[in-house]
């Protein structure tokens, strides 16, 4: 069976086995898509390319994490991205590996049932967002998309943050409901 | 939670927790204790991967941004600068650079393994009181797709790597190759393993140096004979982390 063109999960197994050309086939596919996360995030075009070069840096050295995960392969891409952002910005530097810990847990599921998943479950985050108030919707985006932290939201939305608190949990909570009916 | 700051603990709360921390609204320290206990708690990894997945929808409104020009050439600069080519293994790379033409042989419809590490326990050697020789052990399982599992066992006092194959069966087009992979030289192989039966490989000493505590070893599916250029050409079927017992 041919398969001229790899997928991204077969570069990135690639990469386990240290092959640089699956690299920087990797790099030059998803690039695009890394460095949006971590701009959109970190909000800095600067420290958005450092960021990317520690991204990058990271999937190499981890690759063979992915593929004991199980993740879809985009999904673990943006997650290793986002992540690291978000280390940025919560301590303007990377926390340490312990973190990353939490991108390793296994769901025992490999990549057809993910993806069947995945397509059985786009637009339930939407659906259920929708049951939300648009203001409190908008939170988990932004904090999601944006990194935002609970004091940033309180700001947006001018209201304290104990209030903002109350009203993202009790959000997160009715949310986690609508996801698993 | 009426006042909005404090946690008072229980799986309720710890399903918020893991929301949180799953949103990125977590710092310092919580943001740390969760990520370790996400991790290391089997109800709130449930928990983190029903949000992980969901919350992986909205990936797609990530706007798409060509990334700076030269970083790429900054990254390899990073991972491999000048220093690799001082290695050993540094033969190897042009075999490993031919990969792209030969990838095209790769056999889809194999799924990628998932490893089990360390739950082996293996009869404790008699050890020489004057050496310090490390037993080594690695574990390779294989899931959906190949049903190939294997245990490999290396013993620094013998000088091999002892291998056998827990399930699995044969293939008529088709043999397993065993690789090494130390830091990050490319793959080094260590021969075709029979399927249903005990494999013992001498190391040379560029393999007995290279394979160590933290050294990967992976599987891959290859034509007959296994791969005739040294570079791997199939799709990985088992990988898995050497650790010492």
């Amino acid at each position: 069976m041919m398969n001229p063109s790899p997928d991204i999960s077969e570069l990135i197994s690639r990469c386990a086995l240290r092959d640089r050309n699956a690299f920087r086939d990797l790099y030059g596919r998803t690039s695009a898509k890394l460095f949006g996360v971590v701009l959109r995030i970190l909000k800095d075009r600067a420290e958005a390319e450092e960021a990317l070069q520690e991204v990058y840096v990271k999937i190499w050295q981890r690759a063979d994490r992915y593929v004991q995960g199980g993740y879809s392969p985009i999904s673990w891409l943006v997650a290793v991205a986002r992540n690291h952002a978000l280390d940025i910005l919560r301590a303007r530097k990377p926390v340490n590996d312990d973190i990353d810990e939490a991108l390793d847990i296994a769901d025992g599921g490999p990549d057809p049932e993910q993806a069947a998943m995945d397509k059985g479950e786009r637009g339930r985050i939407d659906t259920c967002l929708a049951t939300l108030d648009d203001d409190k919707a908008d939170c988990v985006r932004g904090a999601y998309l944006d990194g935002f932290s609970y004091e940033e939201l309180a700001a947006r939305h001018g209201v304290p943050l104990n209030t903002m608190r109350t009203w993202l949990r009790r959000s997160l909570i009715k949310l986690r409901e609508c996801l698993s009916e | 939670m009426s006042d909005g700051r404090e946690h008072s603990g229980g799986p309720e709360d710890d399903k918020v927790l893991v929301a949180e921390y799953a949103l990125g609204l977590l710092d310092g320290s919580e943001r740390v204790l969760m990520a370790h206990r996400v991790a290391t708690e089997p109800a709130l990894t449930v928990e983190m991967r029903i949000w992980r997945d969901r919350l992986a929808t909205l990936d797609r409104e990530f706007a798409e941004t060509p990334a700076p020009h030269e970083a790429l050439g900054r990254i390899e600069h990073r991972l491999w600068g000048e220093a690799i080519d001082q290695r050993p293994a540094a033969r190897l790379k042009n075999w490993w650079n031919s990969v792209t033409t030969l990838r095209g042989l790769a056999v889809a419809g194999y799924a990628l393994a998932f490893v089990a590490i360390g739950y082996i326990f293996v009869q404790p050697p008699r050890v020489d009181p004057n050496t310090l020789a490390t037993q080594l052990v690695a574990a390779l399982q294989a899931t959906e797709g190949s049903g190939v599992e294997f245990v490999a066992f290396y013993d620094q006092g013998s000088g091999a790597v002892r291998i056998t194959s827990l399930s699995g069966e044969a293939l008529a087009e088709n043999d397993y190759e065993l690789w090494y992979i130390h830091g990050d030289a490319p793959a080094v192989s260590m021969g075709v393993l029979p399927v249903n039966q005990r494999l013992e490989i001498p190391l040379d000493e560029a393999a007995k140096s290279g394979i160590e505590a933290g050294t990967t070893l992976a599987v891959t599916l290859e034509r007959k004979g296994g791969s005739p250029t040294g570079v791997a050409e199939g799709p990985i079927v088992a990988v898995g982390k050497i650790t010492p017992i």
